[in-house]
């Protein structure tokens, strides 16, 4: 009997701690799904729970914002899935207006009748004044604020005005003119903010404000929108790190297909996404691709789909031109010949999908409406014997061991690249054999530092590497390059890590940056590539692929694997569960 | 007893001085907080990096970061994190999530150590004995991960398959936004389903290990003088083994199980990253380690390294109340 009283203790016990346990997890409550579709889809988010909403700062400059955000707040133009940039037909009443006379550009936005924020305010010319006067500067003697990412493109603007009926049309005027003029107050990481909201009382403490951004559990302020979704504070449940959207009862365009859209963080585990996709509890995946992974979704068909595309990220090498092999072009060529590239694309993006390709510019890629091959025959496929006629041309002997030398120094080169990471160590693996029968000797080495700062002797910066593989994200913001190409000067690499250069890139840069039209723009970037192919500092190799899977049941989700992201489209999104 | 304790927590505390200070020179050599910035494109102008240098302190010298962070640790602030939130905040909210996930694992755990231990001494080279042993060893031979996979994989899917319906849950610890919608019992029921499988997940592979302390500490309290005393005073075998050997052969499992927890609330990391709990294992690695963040890791460290303490006190009280002698001591 005693025995008994004490199980039935412990029993009691065990089942109210497991009450306990269990209903005392972080939850979200309100969900305020009305104003909008039905239903609800979960997306298994792989990039890390955020720590700010505010995408500005570093802290919210993140992929999970970005998709958090790709449809919260306005924004000018965006870029399609097929990376073409059209404008914003909900936020825009027409196409913006580009002209440039006597050198000064000037374009005009004529803000649609209808368009408010979600607290019924609307969106007005002060708004992209407010947003403009938010990036101009970084300097806080100017009255800008050091916590900004990026102020490119709104430092150059001379003055933002409204006019017209209700201040709806806003005439932007540039001190010089602008390139890349359709990245401005475009995509979730720069949109247009609501000054009635946002605006401080100084420039202080704006800056203040701006450096503090919009921490996670505190939400938006004021839970403001100006997209078709909108994000309460009570549906950030921080703990779970899930993130709930709900329509926005006053958004002007096409109401939401759907009643909720939940981002859950479901960690960067591809196993995890499949699983969770397979079991149900997430409908839309975004993993990092990865061949067992795309068959075992590919398995789960018809009750899910997926699509594999190649994104703007792509896979380069660079050659540091200080080292004293590599500062002759002769041997960078020989490189470059005795590459086969096309090997390399099938035995590593090619595994993914038969779309892959070797990418033949630096500018653009593929699948860019712009991408022209710029590359020179003797690049397009492997080239050994010319690689090695041009060595023998430069003085290069070749040695007992089959590897070149010259002055005793041999042609042996290593190959720097993140840790961790299969695709690439597949790739510089490929690329071994195919230099040595160039007489070209390589070694791969895995790099923890590579991307650290000046302090740290092998880092790209610090310029202690020969040759390195990584990627640059391509964008059809075409200006952000120059800092990749341009001379160097003095210890200021900026980007340039090969540190080669000439004047005529240079030159074709500054008038690049200052063309606002962008099929002359077009024009000027390829010009430049085929210089870039001249001066072989750098040799592309192929775009890398995203992999989208989701629920069959969901309607018109497709992948957008430019900046815009999986997101891109959400409200569009319809689900029959 | 007083005073031991006493003793014990003021060299606990010379060990987390020691610990913090040796992983802030590990950390403050090898982490570059401001790497990820520099491959940006557009790269950040040089007021960002100035300004991020001056609030992480990076331009101080080594020994004043240090006492900047103990001072201020002291006081029960942990700094910030890079991205500027409190790591005080950040804390005990994923000390909570692992602390829910541990819980029913480790009572399940212990049960069934003691249980199997016992029973595997008692009936030593029996059918039985060679049945819990090689379950045992099995157990512990299985990566976490793969273990871990298993369940989801097996488990989950069989039980929702047969069920017809989601019973068991692989991610997280609730279905999204269950708590704006659901009933009462829904809920319950939800979680429930999302803490099944860590728990057993968990639970296994720590009383794989208990199970064999028990076994072999029990066989040792079986062969001893007393226990023979025991039976020629005339105890029946069960009282004996139930009243003076088990209690006895609990002391060095009351050790192993007390570092276990402690251990265990630095974070599951495996199960945490298989479950998609973001409890303290996860922060160690992914805020922490991932994002270079001296103030996470250190964090992290302290309060690990005070349960790891805290249960070791917890052993020592439970010594004294197992072992009489040890209390008069």
């Amino acid at each position: 009997m005693k025995f008994s009283k004490r199980g039935a203790a412990l029993v009691a016990t065990g089942v109210a701690g497991a009450m306990v346990l269990s209903a005392c997890g972080g939850g979200s409550s309100d969900s305020g799904s009305s104003g909008g579709g039905s239903g609800r889809v979960i997306v298994g988010e792989s990039a890390d729970f955020p720590e700010n909403l505010f995408p500005l700062i570093s802290a919210g400059n993140v992929t999970s914002v970005a998709n958090i955000e790709a449809q919260l707040f306005p924004s000018a133009f965006d870029v399609k899935p097929d990376f073409s940039v059209e404008y914003n037909q909900d936020l825009l009443t027409e196409e913006p207006t580009l002209d440039v006379t006597d050198g000064v550009q000037t374009n005009v936005y004529t803000i649609n009748p209808d368009a408010v924020w979600s607290d019924g305010e609307p969106i007005t010319a002060e708004d992209f004044i407010f947003s403009w006067q938010l990036q101009r500067s970084s300097d806080p003697a100017d009255g800008g604020c050091a916590a900004l990412l990026n102020t490119t493109g709104y430092s150059s603007i001379a003055s933002v005005e409204g006019s017209g009926d209700d201040d709806k049309t806003v005439t932007v005027t540039y001190t010089t003119p602008y390139a890349d003029w359709q990245g401005l107050w475009s995509g979730s990481s720069n949109p247009v903010f609501p000054s009635h909201v946002l605006k401080a009382a100084s420039p202080e403490a704006q800056c203040e404000a701006t450096t503090a951004g919009w921490p996670i559990a505190d939400g938006i302020p004021q839970d403001i929108s100006g997209g078709p979704w909108q994000i309460k504070k009570d549906n950030i449940d921080v703990g779970s790190q899930i993130v709930t959207l709900t329509p926005n009862e006053n958004w002007y365009g096409e109401p939401t297909g759907l009643a909720q859209l939940v981002i859950q963080n479901i960690g960067s585990d591809p196993t995890t996404a499949v699983q969770g996709i397979q079991n149900q509890e997430v409908g839309v995946i975004y993993p990092q691709p990865q061949l067992d992974l795309v068959g075992q979704v590919a398995d789960l068909a018809p009750e899910v789909d997926s699509s594999i595309s190649f994104g703007l990220s792509f896979e380069h090498l660079d050659f540091n031109t200080t080292d004293p092999l590599l500062a002759d072009p002769v041997v960078r060529q020989a490189f470059g010949m005795a590459l086969d590239r096309q090997e390399i694309v099938d035995q590593t993006v090619g595994q993914f999908s038969s779309d892959a390709q070797v990418l033949d510019n630096r500018i653009y890629v593929n699948n860019q409406p712009q991408y022209v091959d710029n590359a020179p025959d003797e690049y397009k496929t492997q080239n050994t014997a010319q690689a090695k006629s041009l060595l023998e041309g430069a003085g290069y002997v070749l040695g007992s061991d089959g590897i070149y030398a010259k002055d005793g120094q041999r042609l042996s080169f290593q190959i720097d690249t993140t840790a961790n990471n299969p695709l690439r160590e597949t790739t510089v693996n490929v690329m071994i054999p195919q230099l040595k029968e160039a007489g070209i000797e390589a070694t791969f080495n895995a790099n923890p530092d590579i991307f650290a700062g000046p302090e740290k002797p092998t880092s790209l910066i610090a310029g202690g590497f020969q040759i390195a593989l990584f990627a640059w994200v391509a964008s059809p913001f075409i200006t952000s390059n120059e800092s990749i190409y341009q001379q160097v000067t003095g210890d200021n690499v900026g980007q340039n890590y090969s540190r080669l250069g000439t004047p005529e890139i240079d030159a074709l840069f500054d008038e690049l940056v200052a063309q606002p039209d962008p099929d002359q723009a077009a024009d000027l970037a390829n010009q430049i590539d085929v210089l870039l192919w001249d001066q072989m500092a750098t040799i592309p190799l192929y775009q890398k692929p995203t992999f989208l899977a989701w629920n069959s049941s969901t309607e018109n989700v497709e992948d957008n694997a430019s900046q815009s992201g999986p997101l891109w489209n959400s409200s569009t999104w319809t689900t029959s569960q | 007893m007083f005073f031991f304790t006493i003793r014990r927590i003021v060299a606990s505390v010379l060990v987390l001085l020691a610990s913090s200070f040796l992983v802030f020179v590990l950390c403050a050599a090898s982490f570059d907080p401001l790497a990820k910035y520099y491959s940006r494109n557009p790269q950040p102008p040089p007021e960002f990096f100035d300004q991020l240098r001056t609030q992480l302190g990076l331009d101080d010298n080594f020994f004043v970061r240090y006492w900047h962070w103990l001072s201020s640790a002291l006081t029960g602030d942990f700094g910030q994190t890079i991205g500027g939130t409190a790591v005080t905040d950040q804390l005990w909210g994923r000390l909570w999530v692992t602390g829910r996930m541990i819980f029913f694992a480790v009572v399940i755990a212990v049960v069934l150590a003691i249980l199997v231990g016992v029973v595997g001494a008692v009936r030593q080279y029996k059918p039985s004995d060679y049945a819990f042993t090689f379950l045992a060893y099995l157990l512990i031979a299985l990566p976490t991960f793969w273990f871990a996979a298993l369940l989801k994989e097996f488990v989950a899917g069989g039980i929702n398959d047969a069920f017809g319906r989601q019973v068991l849950y692989t991610l997280g610890e609730e279905s999204p936004g269950i708590s704006s919608y659901g009933t009462p019992s829904e809920i319950f029921w939800d979680r429930l389903g999302h803490l099944v499988l860590p728990t057993i997940c968990l639970a296994l592979l720590s009383f794989a290990a208990w199970s064999r302390f028990q076994r072999s500490a029990m066989l040792d309290v079986l062969g001893s003088d007393y226990m023979r005393l025991a039976r020629a005073k005339g105890l029946t075998y069960r009282r004996t083994v139930m009243k003076h050997g088990l209690r006895n052969a609990l002391i060095p499992l009351t050790t192993v199980v007390a570092l276990g927890i402690g251990t265990l609330f630095g974070g599951a990391i495996i199960t945490e990253q298989v479950f998609v709990w973001h409890g303290m294992g996860e922060y160690l690695l992914k805020n922490g380690i991932g994002q270079n963040d001296i103030n996470v890791v250190l964090g992290w460290l302290l309060i690990s390294a005070v349960f790891v303490v805290l249960f070791n006190l917890v052993a020592d009280v439970l010594y004294a109340v197992l072992d009489p002698r040890i209390r008069l001591a």
